[in-house]
């Protein structure tokens, strides 16, 4: 039964967690120079690999895409897929998987490492709930920041697809800017928003909780920065995939 | 600037060590033991869900042109030509190239570098080398393995969940995807792979003794970024040259 009950004792910690980081952030004190000052750093140091992994995907999506719609004549018809596949998907779905790659496991590395100095426990005995001070401001900050970055990837995919669609692809520009106003609505954009919000706090989330967990020494630190990258990518795939079947139920 | 040249070295130093030499044997099927049978649970659990997304998502945005009818040709020829090599690089990158930068780190502030260069003994022959080797071996699997569970998974959204006819999405999927579509996804397993290990290989000789545990923490978070941006970049510059 063990291989049952395992991965429901971790869901059932992690939802534990999540309502704890919940309450705490809803109730007062709150350490908002600590939240900034976390933002900050996520920002400087995310703002590159996002920028630099989101950028090549416009720009494949105009290759293939220009490649299959070709067969059909359709070529003007490209800005409308390369729009909504980066706006709807994958600019939200990169972006997070990349704050996961570089904010989420140094927040786990940091939270880790406090643990294993007994940072965490002094913390504690000074009276400052580590939830509030350590937690909650890396939760907060991720869901934040992941949607700024976001504007920024969005506006990055499309300048790459539109250069490999229009200079390079032989796609006349007018007939590129009007599928893409015509088809993109800006309920794609907020979709995307949203869905950084919610990959962004599970990073947060997952990092902070694994953080906390970590016992023993610099090793466990190691393996928690680890697990926080590819749980959170499973979970990133997950949450999109959910999000998706739900969006399509309802017709958006 | 003169991390750049430092690592053209290490890719210099790395590939004479691979190439020149027979990998030594025991390390080599160990490792790529690890890399390959130690990811696939990751692997298709991640392909499951990247596959299902393909086609749920890009049936919303065909059926806004009504072409949802060649939602097989797309899943098919966007997964095995870009979504899912690119994805096995990111997510193997993430755990296999973690791993292997930590192994390097830990060995390099322990000081066991050191002691085999001082019996005269390369460590890019016996350590580095094995590791790319492995890595480069067990991508192109991975990646193999990643389109027959993504198509596979593809096809299970496409025909269950969004209701469209199974051999029309199949027969599509014989007809577009071509064995030169599925040798692509192999070929970029085979560099993504070669390039995942030697970065990570080299953020992990990069950690010197006094750097201490931190460093094994900054080489782990700086081989999983810069791997995968690489292979993000690299993807788009094979893509180019194929397609474009």
């Amino acid at each position: 039964m063990n291989w049952l009950l395992q991965p429901l004792a971790t869901v059932g910690a992690i939802t534990a967690f999540f309502i704890d980081v919940l309450r705490t952030a809803a109730t007062r004190p709150r350490y908002i120079g600590e939240t900034l000052r976390i933002m900050w750093i996520l920002v400087v140091r995310c703002i590159g690999p996002v920028g630099l992994a989101v950028a090549p995907v416009g720009a494949v999506i105009s290759l293939q895409g220009l490649d299959l719609f070709r067969m059909f004549g359709l070529e003007r018809m490209l800005s409308s897929l390369l729009g909504t596949a980066i706006f709807r998907e994958y600019s939200p779905a990169l972006a997070s998987v990349m704050v996961a790659a570089q904010a989420g496991s140094s927040i786990a590395a940091r939270i880790g490492t406090m643990r294993v100095r007994g940072q965490i426990d002094a913390l504690a005995v000074m009276s400052v709930d580590p939830m509030r001070y350590v937690v909650v401001p890396g939760v907060i900050a991720c869901a934040v920041v992941t949607p700024l970055l976001n504007v920024m990837t969005n506006i990055l995919g499309v300048a790459s697809g539109w250069v490999f669609a229009v200079p390079l692809g032989g796609v006349d520009h007018g007939a590129f800017m009007e599928h893409l106003t015509a088809q993109v609505t800006p309920a794609d954009l907020w979709i995307g928003m949203g869905k950084c919000v919610l990959f962004g706090t599970s990073v947060g989330l997952l990092a902070g909780y694994l953080g906390m967990k970590v016992r023993g020494g610099a090793e466990a630190v190691g393996q928690a920065a680890n697990d926080t990258v590819t749980q959170t990518i499973v979970l990133i795939l997950v949450v999109d995939y959910v999000v998706s079947m739900m969006l399509l139920g309802a017709d958006l | 600037m003169t991390v750049v040249l430092e690592f053209l070295r290490f890719a210099q130093r790395a590939l004479v060590a691979q190439l020149t030499h027979v990998p030594p044997l025991d390390p080599l099927v160990r490792q790529t033991y690890q890399a390959g049978v130690g990811s696939i649970a990751l692997l298709t659990m991640l392909t499951v869900f990247a596959g299902l997304n393909l086609s749920v998502q890009s049936y919303a945005t065909f059926e806004r042109f009504g072409g949802q009818d060649f939602l097989g040709m797309f899943a098919g020829i966007g997964g095995v030509r870009e979504l899912y090599p690119v994805m096995a690089a990111i997510v193997c990158g993430a755990r296999i190239g973690a791993n292997l930068a930590a192994a390097l780190a830990n060995m390099k502030i322990s000081e066991q570098v050191e002691a085999l260069e001082v019996m005269s003994i390369d460590p890019m022959r016996h350590l580095v080398a094995p590791r790319l080797w492995a890595v480069t071996i067990a991508l192109p699997l991975l990646c193999g393995y990643a389109n027959v569970v993504g198509i596979g998974a593809s096809y299970a959204g496409a025909v269950f969940q969004l209701g469209l006819d199974g051999g029309t999405f199949m027969s599509q999927i014989a007809e577009y995807v071509r064995l030169p579509d599925l040798m692509v996804g192999v070929v970029k397993g085979l560099v993504f792979g070669w390039i995942v290990a030697l970065i990570a290989c080299f953020h992990g000789y990069r950690a010197a003794k006094r750097d201490g545990a931190e460093g094994v923490g900054i080489a782990t978070n700086r081989a999983i970024v810069h791997g995968a941006v690489v292979c993000i970049v690299l993807n788009l510059v094979i893509s180019w040259l194929l397609y474009g």
